[in-house]
């Protein structure tokens, strides 16, 4: 009931936005404020009384909902959606926050497209029904659509249309793939779409879902799904678009949260469901044994040599999220215990961190209307609140120790290094191209002389700091006390590498 | 006790930090910054001279669980024994030193305060380093320390110098950091755990002769890891060839040379090497001690023809800290621990000599303040990744405008002078001596008890070395203050240094002299402590035991007579360590002489060339013109970085970038055209307002790319959310039929 409540109360609040009217932007505002606070609380209350001792779903509700076939209101969580569930509802008020005073026209229907999206993403990762699953992935993409290419910048229309058709084209693959499970769940009338169900199928000697070959196929399906979402290469070109395009708060969402709804996907689905399948492309064994593994590698070198070149700030933080992506793909490729938990807090904290550092861009860019990074410079004296803040994000970014981004970067190596180790090693690339990408904008942006045309610049403001103030405490929390979030999920990481078959493996 | 000894020494500087970040989001300053920085400073200080009464014979780590996952644990945690303690007394010591001592530098600096608040957060990086029981630990204070030195080189940003260097600095020793940490990951591979002492850590694991029996391929991986956790040391530690950051880094403030760059950071990559000490193999060892050897003798070649004063001395630190590696790599870590405290000490003196120097020539930051004021001075354009080099020398640095200060500045000459004696090797009553010594017999030991043809080379070069050092050393010290002024002008203006300067060189003065160094040390507690030196099986299988002189830190340590040594070394060892001692005594006693004849030999030269002036160093290095130009050069290094390795990657980036842009987008837009054609003859036959409303929007967008813009508009979102509300519902009437 709490996990429904949260799930729908921003549904709940876009109806409530939609009956005010236009003209009172500062109610809409402070409405949407509310409704996405309200989950927040509820998310906190979920994370703090999660059993983090079982592996098993918790707060679990199963309601029949489409009968005749067999397709439940299932929802429950486990201690991976539970961090993410979490890290979705603290970017909604947040992102709110961040539009507050950027948004120019039609802040009712963003504010209500922003809530429906809030809705479709907390379902997203709480749904154990593979066709609600599915309606979730999808309500997320229609509010996404409708945000960039109305709120976004000059080219929004090519992005907004871009974003939606890539994440189609794979959701095509996605659906077929699914129905081809259900299909082959059963006999007719004993079929589901019930994902622990077909789990322990999947899992069940003989079963048909359990064939090896079907298995990889399917696998195929799903992992081109979710591979737009990460996004995997070559399957990422609309990510630096949808960014660039987007406003502040929607790149924030879309790199905080909807990246993570492919590689969530990619354990949920793919890794739990078809053993066998995830066997094949990680096993180490020949060019498909390593194919997933060197996608991982490729995301890592060419997102940040990519990002090296950009000279828009936006940009570059864009291809900076498809390098660290990588990480999460090369610790889930490993399969054990390090990799998988390197992967999920890899997960965790490029949500927060890429959201910092969107917001941050956000900042410099209400400011000065323009995001090239050579046009700036010695912006350190000018405001150093601001300068100290993005350092810290960029730190945490390029995987500073004692900040967040390392944890999950060096367990997701380290892992993956007990079964790739040339590629691991060449991954290393990615780490000082990534120090040097941010630097060398560190350099462009803040040090050197202060470019007389800012000289009046204003500093980070009270509203700004607010919003970045959270995720630059959980960056620093989560460097110092890891454990803080690994103990949430630590036991769904365990039960998943014993589904597949694969506890930490030695040299 | 211990614990809480060490989380005050940790968490004091880092308090004084945290009290600066939270007030500075408030946009507001904790009055006196300096004061506080420099309180919590000295109570680490006493609290570290506490801990020399709680070391034990038999160390154990105090731990927790950083992290759990199933059967691995990554856990974090504290190891007290002798080293750690001599290297916190070296940190906090040096450190309060240089806070006092930039009280009056940095007097009038406009981001004064956050200079002290950076120089807590280096302090706690560096002791958090110091005080870490497990590999994944001393990383972690690894990248934090080089975060610190990152800040503090690039303290005053407004110069495109100091930019620059610090860029340069994380970078470079970014690049030796990744190698570090392949080596981690190959040990976590072997041993599924990333602690250094303790029943379950690698040093105890790798002594049991199983481990070595089981896996023939140990060996080689060990050499292998060993060999790249170095590379952090190699880089950190500015070793050859990744020490061109290091002379940069000297764009920082002065105390900042002397706490980071001389003392402590630098010399963290040494206290790495010689904690590594019992997983080196014969091999890997080898390698370390050719990349100190020979940055050794690289850095001195260089030092000798520079004429910025900071310069030389950071040229002259590369180079001890190649000796300190070349010691471990020969297999003496002790010596090269105790180098490296000497070091500390007279490097730190003449950093911030020099530094005295400087501020009587003018207050620099003074006028720095002026320049960023006046913005035009300054060109800021030249943001490349790739930067120029052989900037300007500031025209206070200069040696040539110096000369004739010692009358002018006696205090900072004396003390300077006394560093000086001691870093040359004058013999007997300088720390420096006894130290270089133990390493040059160290090594000379080595070669004749193994007939080593390598370790001949070595000491060739460490010796060969020892006298350049000792010539430029001098050549620093007649240039600045012997002679007859060269300019005039600047001459006038020079003053001796107020006293919160002067007082911080006195003490560290002091600290030049072997007999207080014994004072202190000289404990009963201290004397035996128990680094696990694990020269282990495989040692002796593969050669002749590599730890000689390793086993007492304490007796190495400041003057304890070699016969005190001799007699724990005897009873303790068999007739062949007997015969490897005597070998080693005929090799120290060697190498004593040696080093003596060529510190003599580099200092008469120097005396002659820059004092009585009977020879021209202009016409030696006319005569010598391609040796001249390659010292001068500093041997291409920067010039290969930056035109090829710099310049590849951001040409291959570039390339990806157009890649992505051309061929991969171009890809993905020429499918999209062709579906819309597709699609558009589907319309001809299914008049189906779902699929006409979609199609529309995929002809709009690729219509959009070609330039036709036509928006969406806010009223029409209605619209849209029934067209996919209507996709749904024909979805669900789909799987009806089925």
């Amino acid at each position: 009931m709490l996990l429904s409540l949260m799930i729908f109360v921003p549904l709940l609040g876009m109806i409530v936005v939609l009956l005010l009217p236009r003209e009172s932007e500062e109610l809409i505002k402070r409405v949407t404020l509310l409704f996405t606070l309200i989950p927040l609380v509820l998310a906190v209350v979920l994370f703090i009384s999660y059993d983090r001792s079982t592996a098993g779903t918790q707060y679990f509700v199963s309601v029949p909902w489409i009968e005749t076939f067999n397709i439940n209101y299932h929802i429950g969580i486990d201690g991976l959606s539970v961090t993410l569930i979490l890290l979705t509802a603290l970017l909604g008020p947040i992102c709110v926050l961040a539009s507050w005073r950027n948004i120019e026209k039609g802040i009712k229907a963003y504010m209500a497209l922003f809530l429906l999206l809030e809705t479709g993403m907390l379902g997203f990762f709480a749904a154990l029904d593979l066709f609600l699953f599915f309606v979730f992935f999808e309500l997320t993409l229609l509010p996404m659509y409708f945000l960039i290419g109305v709120w976004g910048g000059p080219r929004r229309e090519y992005a907004a249309i871009k974003f939606f058709l890539y994440t189609l084209f794979g959701s095509v693959l996605m659906l077929v793939a699914m129905i081809a499970v259900y299909l082959n769940s059963g006999v007719p009338g004993e079929r589901t779409f019930d994902i622990p169900t077909l789990i322990t199928l999947a899992g069940t000697e003989g079963h048909a879902l359990a064939d090896p070959g079907f298995q990889i196929w399917v696998f195929l399906g799903f992992f081109i799904g979710f591979a737009v979402k990460v996004p995997i290469f070559p399957f990422h070109t609309w990510l630096p678009d949808a960014h660039v395009e987007a406003p502040t708060a929607i790149s924030v969402i879309l790199a905080g949260v909807l990246l993570k709804m492919g590689t969530y996907g990619l354990v949920r689905i793919n890794m739990a469901m078809f053993p066998e399948g995830i066997d094949f492309f990680t096993n180490g064994v020949g060019f498909w044994g390593n194919s997933l593994a060197l996608l991982g590698f490729i995301n890592i070198v060419y997102g940040s040599f990519c990002a090296l070149a950009q000279t828009d700030f936006k940009k570059l933080v864009a291809y900076s999220s498809i390098g660290h992506m990588g990480f999460v793909i090369l610790g889930l490729a490993a399969r054990n215990e390090t990799g998988v938990t390197g992967a999920i807090l890899q997960m965790f904290n490029h949500g927060v961190i890429s959201a910092m550092l969107f917001l941050l861009v956000g900042v410099l860019y209400d400011r000065a209307h323009h995001r090239e990074i050579n046009g700036f410079g010695g912006l350190g004296n000018r405001m150093p609140i601001y300068t100290g803040i993005t350092t810290l994000a960029f730190m945490a970014s390029l995987g500073l120790p004692g900040l967040s981004g390392f944890v999950g970067e060096a367990l997701s190596l380290l892992g993956a290094f007990a079964k790739f180790q040339v590629l691991t090693i060449l991954s290393t690339i990615g780490i000082v191209v990534g120090a040097a990408y941010f630097l060398w904008t560190l350099q462009r942006v803040f040090l050197g002389q202060l470019n007389p045309k800012y000289e009046d610049l204003p500093e980070i403001n009270g509203r700004e700091i607010l919003t970045l103030v959270p995720l630059g405490v959980l960056t620093i929390v989560l460097g110092i006390w890891p454990h803080f979030a690994i103990e949430m999920f630590s036991e769904s990481v365990t039960k998943l590498t014993e589904i597949m078959g694969t506890l930490q493996a030695s040299l | 006790m211990v614990v809480s000894l060490i989380s005050i020494i940790l968490l004091c500087p880092l308090a004084a930090f945290a009290i600066f970040a939270l007030l500075g989001l408030a946009k507001r300053n904790f009055p006196r910054q300096d004061y506080l920085s420099t309180a919590a400073m000295l109570v680490a200080l006493v609290c570290s001279f506490l801990l020399l009464w709680e070391v034990v014979p038999k160390p154990e780590p105090h731990t927790v669980d950083w992290i759990s996952l199933g059967k691995i644990t990554f856990s974090m945690g504290f190891y007290l024994d002798s080293v750690t303690v001599i290297m916190l007394i070296v940190v906090t010591l040096v450190s309060s030193l240089v806070h006092i001592f930039s009280i009056g530098y940095m007097h009038g600096d406009p981001r004064y305060p956050r200079f002290f608040a950076y120089l807590s957060l280096f302090s706690f990086s560096m002791l958090f380093l110091v005080v870490s029981d497990n590999l994944l630990g001393i990383y972690i204070g690894w990248e934090l320390v080089g975060l610190c030195s990152y800040l503090l080189i690039g303290f005053w940003f407004e110069k495109d110098s100091a930019a620059n260097a610090c860029k340069k600095a994380f970078l470079t020793t970014r690049v030796g950091d990744v190698g570090m940490f392949i080596g981690m990951m190959m040990l976590f591979a072997r041993f599924d755990t990333l602690s250094l002492y303790g029943d379950n850590g690698i040093f105890t694991r790798i002594t049991n002769p199983e481990y070595l029996t089981a896996d023939a391929s140990g060996i080689f991986w060990l050499s292998i890891a060993g060999v790249l956790i170095f590379c952090g040391a190699v880089g950190k530690s500015a070793q050859v060839p990744l020490h061109t950051w290091l002379p940069d880094a000297m764009e920082g403030p002065t105390p900042v040379s002397a706490l980071i760059h001389a003392a402590t950071m630098v010399a963290a990559g040494v206290y790495l090497t010689a904690r590594m000490f019992p997983i080196l193999t014969p091999s890997s060892s080898l390698v370390i001690a050719y990349v100190g050897g020979i940055t050794a003798l690289v850095a001195a070649t260089i030092a000798i023809v520079r004429f910025d004063i900071k310069r030389v001395l950071a040229y002259s630190t590369v180079s001890q800290l190649g000796y300190m590696m070349l010691a471990i790599g020969a297999g003496s870590y002790v010596a090269g621990l105790f180098h490296l405290t000497t070091h500390a000490f007279f490097k730190a003196l003449l950093f911030l000599g020099s530094g005295s120097v400087i501020h009587a020539f003018h207050a620099m930051h003074a006028h720095h303040d002026e320049e960023h004021a006046n913005g035009e001075e300054h060109k800021h354009d030249d943001h490349s990744l790739v930067h120029a080099h052989g900037s300007e020398i500031p025209s206070d640095q200069d040696m040539r405008n110096m000369g004739g200060l010692r009358r002018k500045m006696p205090w900072t000459f004396g003390t300077m002078l006394v560093a000086t004696l001691s870093i040359s090797g004058v013999p007997f009553i300088f720390s420096g001596f006894w130290s270089k010594d133990k390493i040059l017999g160290g090594v000379l030991g080595r070669a004749m008890e193994w007939n080593s043809v390598h370790h001949y080379v070595l000491f060739g070069m460490a010796l060969l070395a020892a006298g350049i050092t000792a010539f430029y050393m001098f050549r620093l010290i007649f240039m600045t203050f012997f002679g007859e002024p060269r300019n005039q002008e600047m001459h006038d203006m020079a003053h001796e240094s107020p006293w919160v300067m002067v007082v911080p060189l006195l003490v560290l003065a002091i600290l030049s002299f072997p007999v207080v160094n014994k004072w202190w040390f000289n404990k009963d507690n201290i004397i035996r402590p128990e680094q696990p030196h694990i020269h282990a099986p495989q040692h002796a299988q593969l050669g002749p035991d590599t730890k000689i002189d390793g086993a007492n830190f304490g007796i190495a340590f400041f003057g304890i007579s070699e016969t005190e040594a001799a007699e724990e070394e005897g009873e303790k060892n068999t007739k062949k360590a007997d015969d490897a001692y005597y070998i080693h005594k005929l090799a120290h006693n060697i190498a004593m002489v040696l080093s003596i004849v060529v510190a003599g030999v580099g200092i008469l030269l120097s005396w002659l060339f820059y004092h009585r002036r009977r020879f021209s160093a202009e016409s030696v290095a006319t005569t010598f013109r391609p040796a001249y130009n390659l010292f001068w050069n500093k041997y291409y290094f920067d010039e290969f970085y930056d035109g090829v390795l710099v310049a590849l990657t951001v040409w291959k980036s570039r390339l990806f970038a157009k890649f992505d842009l051309s061929a991969i987008d171009g890809i993905v837009n020429g499918v999209a055209t062709i579906t819309r054609q597709v699609f558009a003859a589907f319309i001809g036959f299914f008049d189906n307002r779902v699929v006409d409303g979609i199609v529309n929007r995929v002809a709009e967008v690729t219509w959009a790319a070609g330039g036709r813009i036509r928006r969406i508009q806010t009223g029409a979102i209605q619209t849209y959310l029934f067209v996919v509300l209507g996709g749904i519902v024909l979805i669900i009437l789909i799987f009806r039929a089925l």
